[in-house]
Formats: structure tokens, C-alpha cells, sequence
């Protein structure tokens, strides 16, 4: 909407009324057709296209109704609108004031021109060259970093002579329109300039069809609006290339005068701009996506060091384009990336694409699958959405879903059913009788069952995968939606178990199955999200240092159900081992056996995760008794309101998750109120064997050991082999807050140790705790916020 | 001169003063007429807004919805197309584009122009 049609000259429509606008005319008179032919200032004013349809039928008078409006509007009450009834008062916050240089873009200062007069045509020296492809670079990136095009690229006076008026034809789509003459042809280094530009714009193109072939979110996430102008939809990639390769030829060609470090700078970034193209190349088959991204980062350390070649050439670049492409927002300043911020940017979309390419070489596993979106996700600094989407558009590849096996039955066999007579291969061959009121044979009915339930998984299943490619704020707050379908699930499951336990009665192989197998992997998988959801927070300090006591202690009683749902797994395992064993069934036994290390390894990161956060959530009540944590001010809020609210995304499950809050008051809170605690702790605190420092260490100690095992156990038994190098670094950094959380309850311990009998425990510690920030590399594991006490 | 049939129209009837004051229900009435209608808005930087009025006050700030703004080509432009054309009263377009919803406030409005688009047999709805 922003460009009123091209070709809207009424100068050569004779339909239209000649309508001139003199100052100073205040009496009340008609327009009609041609009564000012003689007007002073031929001027026109384009009417819109919608009343100039029925141009024919009637000709609109105008009316000047200056003196009269203003009489009324003076008679209305201060305070009184005239308004249409469904105009509301939240649209009109909407408007753009006119004459206000913030809101309006139209609005021009003194001597401020309308357009810019940069000629396109003009021929450009190889540093003005080298200046503006660099500018173009720090544009893109900037976008891809969430700046609309507006603010970017589309400031540039060349891209918006390529896009504008629009051509149907890559040979009309120069920095001129119609016929030229021949001494004003673009120069060579023009032509270059063209071929790079229209290459970055087909670039542009891919990008935005990949990020809108996937779950983003606008404005939020990244800028999809392209301002009406057409990025080369319909041009295929090949001819955009043979655009470079013509430049790069021509930059070759020794009749151009040049020094050789120039040209060598230009070379290398038409070269970069075509290893980029072809990697952002929507249609570059699976095989070769892995050697996309090297290729074309590969010269990226020349670009860094003919940077200061380069010669800026502002006139290239303007804010004003904004009042085309954007005329109905306020104007927006032009986003400014350093070339060098830029270059990191670029380094960092390349390096997390080709990690993105690793995927399709992963093992068939659904739980490797979530291991390396959950990596992906972790990856600092966060990738960019162009890497996500890259990353979810292979995970959603045809060739990576449509496996021989249903990846959510793949996920549940290997938790509930390792060698289980309910997945037998056997079941799915038989037929069901042909008389539909004889009963279906058992075994027909468990592949029914499960067959029906896998179909039901899939939505959920799928919701999870999508939440996991999102960002981790995002991810956060998607998964509190996620685990409601996945509650609902649950319920289902637990139906189905029933009826899978009838038929294996009937079947003759009830004790072979697991009671509750299918809601256990639900609930399993349920648990883990909430865990996840509630690590998250810590990570993004959506927590504060007062709340860190009783979050950890909801999680520690989270992973401890998951644990408890675990061992229970882990006996069905052992039962159903001796029962093949005595059944000779070796190579089935076997199965159950290769799957021994990866549930143990899950047990034994359920059992750290437990323990590493109730000694946490332990240390942190004393903290608070001993009023080492700041408590900011809430003159508006109860502990039992901000309990809620904290625990809202968790109240609607079922089985309820969430403690009342009597229950979790008394737990936090074990000697009274954190002001005016009871006697009894400080002799607790005095007391250096005493339960309260006593607990604490076990619990670490159990934690330690826990990780240790999980790393004994290895990647692969984590189901993270795929991201090794990531899993092992968080299975460290887990290992390191357990010891840095010894050092610091040793501290406190020493420090209320150290007083005196006679003062209250409060006062005068000589200690203050430092609450380490998140994101800046202060944190052993980001999830994990172990404080550091310092002597004061 | 229309204006001047107006004026002497007024004069039959003694008890419509020229410049009496409007009553508050009068003023109301008549401003609300053109609600919906489309109004050009002059500002005093010269450009001119057209589109539909939603909203006005007291202070004679007027809301248009869907609004185009128009802008006189500058005495640049004329100059040029003066000099391409030879022709000294050659038509050069003014520049247009579109700005949707907008508030001008009223102290920078120097001229409200109604347009009115019935048929020409047809009868206005709004009482200027």
C-alpha cells in the first residue's frame, strides 16, 4: 500500500477535474471540471483509483467548510468528540500525528528534501565499491538479527532502484528504468554492484521462504515483510549466479584499471556472496548440505582484512526510503551493525547451520532427535531464527519422519516395552475375523491399541519437537502449553493401558507387561517437560534469589517422582531379564540387557537432579534465614498469591504436581517465619553434625555420585551421542556446582560457626553471597545458580 | 460566485446570523454529518490529506482514516519538467502516498475541504 500506483498521471487523463489549491481562497466555493484552467501552479492531485472508476457518472464537489468547522468545533465542550460509534479510542492511539518530526514521516524540517537525489548511475571508485558491498553486509546481518528490511537494506538507494517500480524481467531490473543513453550506461564497477545486489536480494528471498516454511513469530523472532516490492520469487537461483560469475569476469578482465588488492577484495566478495547464495539455496539436495556452509564461509577472514580498503559512501543509503516503503508508521532510525559485529554475526548463522547439517547424519533415534534440538537450543550465543528454521526444516524432512518405524513407538518401546509381547511383530499379522460381533483375537487387539494410541501421540509429540526448535525463552513458555496436551494424553493412555492389560490377560502374557506402561512413558515424558520448564527459569532468571529455595525444592520433588516412575521401570526390566533368561529366550533377554545403561543412565540423572536440587533449595532456606538473600520490597503480593502464580502452569495437571501451599510453607519455611525464626535453629546452625548441615552434604554428595555415573554411563547411554561434545560439557558443568555448592555451604557453616555464643546468628556474619548472573558465563551450568560466599 | 448566492440566500431569513454562535447540540449535529465523509485536510506545511473523518474536538483536531497524503511537487521538479516540456504550464503530478490513519491537529490545519460525492441529480445529505 505504501507506493501509489505507478503510471497515476493525471496530467494524461482527461477525465479527471484540473483542481488547483491556492492559499488564501477562505469563501465557501465549488470545484467543478475545469473551472481553473488558468490556475497559477499547474499542479494536480492525483484522486484515488477508487473514485476515479466512476469518474464518468459524477464529479465530486468540493466544499470548503474551513470557517464553519471551525465555529462548530469551538462550540464543542472541552473534553466532547465528535466520532463515528466504532471508532474506539484504543484505534485512535493508532494515528500518526501529522506536523510531530517523531510520528510523521512526511514531515520535513527546513530545507529537508523530499527524496534524496543520489544518482545510481553515477560511476563508483573500487573503494566506494568495496565501502557500500560492506554496508550491504552489516544491512543484511542486522536483519537477520530481527530488524525489519525497512531499517536495512531497504535503506539502500541501488536495491531500491533493482525492486522498484517492479520489472518482470532480470534484465530490466537496473539502476535505471526504460532506455538510457549510451554514455550513462552503467560502468563495470556498476554492473558488479548490480549482480551482488540482485544475488543478496535473491538471497534475501530464500531466507524469508525458509523462515516462513516453519514455526516463527513475527516482529518477535524475525521481519518477514518485504514492502510490496518482489524479491525475485519467481527467478530461479542459476541465473542470479551467472549474474556473479559475469562480474567476476569482468572484474578479471585486465583492461579495468585497478590496483590488485582492490580487485582481489571485490573478487573475494562476489565469490563470498555466491558460496552464501548457494548454501541458502532452498532446493540444494540433503547430501550436499553439509559442504554448503564451509564453502561459503571459507573467505570470510578476507572480507575482515580488505574491510578498511573500503570507502563509506553514505549518499548510498537512506532514511527517507522509509517514507515509501513504511509511510503508515512513524519513521524508525536506521539500524547500525559494526562490519566487524557483522562478520560475527555471520560466522556464528554459518557455524550453527552446518551444526544444523549434523542432523541427518544422527542414528534413527527419536530420543537422539531431542537431545540435539534440546543442544541446538542451548548453543550461546542463541542461533539465529534462519539457523532454527534450517535446523526444523530438516528435522521435518520427508526423509528424516518418514522412517520404517513411528518414531514416538520407537521412543515408547525403548522405555516401556524392550522385548515386550505387546510390540511382537507377530500381532500386526493377524486378521480380524470376519463375522465384526465374533471378539478380535488378543494380540490383533494390543497392535489395534497401539496403533491408535501412536496415531494419538503424534500431535503432541510433534508440538514438543516444534517447542524444542524455538528459542529458549520461547521454549520455556511453549512447553507450559505443551505439557497440558501431553496431561491429556496421560488421561488417554491410562485407558488404553487398561484395555492393553485386558487383552494381555486374554492373551495369556500378563505378567510379561508392565501395569500402566504406556501412561508411565507419559507421565515420563511429562515429568521431564515440567523439569525442563522449570530448569529454564532458573536459566532466564525468571526467579529471584528469595524465590531460589522453593523452586528448587519443587523441582528436587519433580525429579524425584520421575526417579521413583523410573525404578519401577527398571524392576519391570529386571523381572522381564530373569523371565527370558529362565526361558532360554536369550537373544531377547539380550535386548533388555543392551537397553540396562540407558536407563540407568536416565535413573542416575533423575536421582542428580534430585539431590543437586534439594541441597540447593536447602542452602538457600538458610540463606534466608540468615538474611544473606535480598528480599525486594512487595507491598502488593502474599507468599501464597506469588506461590500460585509461580506454579500456575502446573495446576491444571493431573495427578496433581503442585503442593498446597500449607505444605510447601511448612517445608520452606521448617523454624517459623525467615524474620523471626525459632530458637531451635540457631543451635541447629551452631551445631556443625546437626541434620540441617548434615542433609545437606549427603544430598550433594548423592548428587556428585549420580553425575559421575551418568558420565561413566556416556553419551550414548544418554542418548546424546550425536552431541557429545554439548552433553559432556553440562554433565561437567553439573559436576562443578555440585563442588562449587560445597565450597559455599562450608562457607556459610564456618562463618556461623565463627560467632560468638552470645549475639543472634543474624548479625555481623562477616559474609555476603554473591548470586552469580545468567548468560554471562559466571555459572558453572546456567541452570544451576550456586552462590558465592565471600568474606566481607 | 456560489459564495456570493450563498450570502445573499442568508439574507431572506434574519433570524440565521452570519457569524452567530453555534450551540452545542447545532455544532454537534453538523459536525457529525460528516462522519464517514471523506474531508481534505490542509496543513501548514502545504501538504494536503485526504480521507475519511472519524473523529474531531474541540481543539478542531481531526482524525482521518485511510488517509492519502498529498504533497506539491517541489520547485525543482517543476522547473525540469518545465525545461523537458518548453511548455511553461506543463501539468507535473503532485506526489501521493498512502498513510492510513492519521490525526492532524488542528493547529496546524489551514483549510477542511468537504468533498462530496453524490450524483448530480442526487440530493446531499449534508447540510454545509
Amino acid at each position: 500500500m505504501a507506493d501509489p500506483p505507478t503510471g497515476h498521471d493525471t496530467a494524461l487523463d482527461p477525465d479527471i477535474p484540473n483542481v488547483s489549491f491556492h492559499d488564501g481562497a477562505v469563501s465557501s466555493h465549488v470545484h467543478a471540471a475545469g473551472c481553473n484552467a488558468q490556475a497559477s501552479t499547474p499542479a494536480e492531485l492525483p484522486l484515488r483509483q477508487s473514485l476515479r472508476k466512476s469518474q464518468s457518472v459524477y464529479e465530486p464537489r468540493i466544499h470548503d467548510i474551513t470557517e464553519k468547522f471551525t465555529k462548530a468545533s469551538n462550540a464543542l465542550d472541552v473534553g466532547q468528540l465528535v466520532k463515528d460509534e466504532y471508532f474506539t479510542l484504543f484505534e485512535s492511539i493508532g494515528a500518526i500525528e501529522i506536523m510531530d518530526s517523531k510520528m510523521d514521516s512526511g514531515f520535513l524540517k527546513p530545507g529537508e528534501t523530499l527524496e534524496d537525489d543520489y544518482d545510481t548511475l553515477t560511476p563508483v571508485l573500487p573503494e566506494e565499491l568495496i565501502g557500500i558491498l560492506d554496508q550491504l553486509l552489516c544491512y543484511e546481518m542486522a536483519w537477520h538479527t530481527g530488524y525489519p528490511l525497512s531499517q536495512t537494506l531497504f535503506t539502500s538507494v541501488y536495491i531500491d532502484k533493482l525492486l522498484w517500480p517492479e520489472t518482470k524481467a532480470l534484465e530490466q531490473a537496473q539502476f535505471y528504468r526504460g532506455m538510457v543513453d549510451d554514455d550513462r550506461r552503467p560502468a563495470p564497477l556498476l554492473q558488479v554492484l548490480r549482480a551482488y545486489c540482485l544475488a543478496l536480494i535473491k538471497g534475501c528471498d530464500f531466507v524469508i521462504a525458509k523462515i516462513t516454511g516453519r514455526d516463527y513469530f513475527e516482529e518477535e523472532d524475525f521481519c518477514t515483510h518485504t514492502y510490496n516490492r518482489v524479491l525475485f520469487v519467481s527467478l530461479p537461483m542459476d541465473v542470479f549466479l551467472r549474474e556473479l560469475d559475469a562480474a567476476m569476469e569482468a572484474m578479471e578482465d585486465t583492461d579495468l584499471q585497478m590496483n590488485d588488492a582492490l580487485r582481489t577484495a571485490i573478487i573475494s566478495r562476489l565469490d563470498f556472496r555466491k558460496g552464501f547464495l548457494r548454501a541458502l539455496d532452498l532446493d540444494l539436495p540433503i547430501e550436499q548440505i553439509a559442504y554448503s556452509w564451509p564453502l561459503a564461509l571459507k573467505n570470510l577472514h578476507q572480507l575482515k582484512a580488505s574491510h578498511q580498503l573500503g570507502q563509506a559512501v553514505p549518499g548510498a543509503f537512506s532514511t527517507k526510503m522509509q517514507r515509501r516503503l513504511a509511510s503508515t508508521v512513524p519513521p524508525r532510525p536506521v539500524v547500525e551493525l559494526d562490519f566487524k559485529d557483522a562478520l560475527d554475526k555471520l560466522q556464528q548463522l554459518g557455524a550453527d547451520c552446518e551444526e544444523a547439517t549434523r542432523f541427518v547424519t544422527l542414528p534413527q533415534d527419536p530420543l537422539e532427535y531431542q537431545s540435539f534440538l534440546w543442544y541446538f537450543a542451548s548453543r550461546l550465543p542463541p542461533p539465529l531464527a534462519y539457523a532454527r528454521s534450517y535446523l526444523a526444516t530438516l528435522l521435518f524432512h520427508a526423509d528424516v519422519l518418514q522412517s520404517s518405524v513411528s518414531l514416538p513407538l520407537a521412543d515408547i518401546k525403548s522405555l516401556v516395552f524392550p522385548s515386550s509381547p505387546v510390540l511382537h511383530p507377530m500381532n500386526w499379522t493377524f486378521s480380524p475375523p470376519r463375522n465384526p460381533m465374533l471378539p478380535k483375537p488378543p494380540r490383533l487387539q494390543m497392535a489395534i491399541l497401539i496403533d491408535d494410541f501412536v496415531d494419538r501421540t503424534g500431535q503432541p509429540y510433534m508440538d514438543l519437537w516444534v517447542a524444542l526448535g524455538q528459542n529458549r525463552c520461547r521454549l520455556r513458555r511453549m512447553l507450559t502449553h505443551v505439557i497440558i496436551a501431553w496431561d491429556m494424553l496421560q488421561a488417554d493412555a491410562s485407558l488404553v493401558d487398561t484395555e492393553i492389560q485386558a487383552a494381555a490377560v486374554e492373551a495369556g502374557v500378563a505378567d510379561q507387561v508392565m501395569e500402566f506402561s504406556i501412561s508411565t512413558w507419559t507421565y515420563h515424558k511429562k515429568l521431564w517437560m515440567i523439569e525442563k520448564i522449570l530448569l529454564l527459569g532458573f536459566e532466564q532468571d525468571v526467579f529471584l534469589p528469595d524465590e531460589y529455595a522453593g523452586m528448587y525444592l519443587f523441582l528436587s520433588l519433580i525429579a524425584t517422582r520421575r526417579k521413583e516412575l523410573l525404578q519401577r521401570v527398571e524392576q519391570h526390566h529386571l523381572m522381564r531379564s530373569s523371565q527370558l533368561l529362565t526361558a532360554r529366550r536369550l537373544r531377547e533377554a539380550q535386548e533388555i540387557e543392551d537397553a540396562g545403561p540407558d536407563l540407568d543412565s536416565l535413573l542416575a540423572e533423575a536421582e542428580g537432579t534430585a539431590s543437586l536440587s534439594l541441597a540447593l533449595a536447602r542452602l538457600y532456606i538458610i540463606l534466608l534465614y540468615l538474611g544473606l538473600l535480598p528480599i525486594p520490597k512487595r507491598p502488593f503480593s502474599s507468599e501464597a498469591l506469588r506461590y500460585e502464580l509461580r506454579m500456575k502452569p502446573f495446576l491444571a495437571l493431573q495427578p496433581p504436581e503442585v503442593p498446597p501451599f500449607e505444605d510447601f510453607k511448612a517445608h520452606t519455611q521448617p523454624y517459623g517465619a525467615y524474620d523471626s525464626p525459632l530458637p531451635a535453629l540457631t543451635e541447629d546452625l551452631r551445631k556443625k553434625d546437626s541434620e540441617l548441615w548434615t542433609e545437606i552434604d549427603a544430598s550433594i554428595k548423592a548428587a556428585k555420585d549420580s553425575f559421575a555415573e551418568v558420565k561413566r554411563l556416556g553419551a550414548r547411554a544418554a542418548k546424546a551421542e550425536g552431541v557429545e561434545k554439548a552433553w559432556s560439557k553440562e554433565v561437567q558443568g553439573k559436576l562443578a556446582s555440585c563442588v562449587a555448592l560445597g565450597v559455599a555451604v562450608a562457607g556459610v557453616k564456618d562463618a556461623v560457626g565463627r560467632k560468638e555464643e552470645s549475639v543472634s546468628v543474624r548479625e555481623g556474619l562477616g559474609v555476603k553471597v554473591e548470586v552469580p548472573e545468567s548468560g554471562m558465563g559466571k555459572r558453572y551450568a546456567e541452570v544451576w545458580v550456586v552462590v558465592k560466599v565471600l568474606k566481607t | 460566485m456560489a459564495s456570493s448566492v450563498k450570502t445573499g440566500h442568508r439574507g431572506w431569513f434574519p433570524w440565521v446570523k452570519k457569524n452567530a454562535k453555534m450551540s452545542n447540540a447545532e455544532a454537534t449535529f453538523w459536525l457529525s454529518q460528516f462522519l464517514g465523509k471523506n474531508l481534505r485536510v490542509h496543513a501548514s506545511d502545504g501538504r494536503i490529506f485526504g480521507g475519511q473523518m472519524k473523529c474531531t474536538d474541540k481543539d478542531r483536531n481531526i482524525i482521518l482514516a485511510l488517509a492519502h497524503e498529498y504533497r506539491a511537487p517541489s520547485a525543482e521538479v517543476i522547473r525540469k519538467a518545465v525545461e523537458e516540456s518548453g511548455n511553461p504550464s506543463a501539468p507535473v503530478p503532485w506526489n501521493s502516498r498512502y498513510v492510513g490513519l492519521v490525526v492532524v491537529p488542528g493547529q496546524h490545519i489551514t483549510k477542511i475541504e468537504f468533498e462530496e460525492s453524490t450524483l448530480p441529480n442526487q440530493k446531499s445529505s449534508v447540510t454545509l
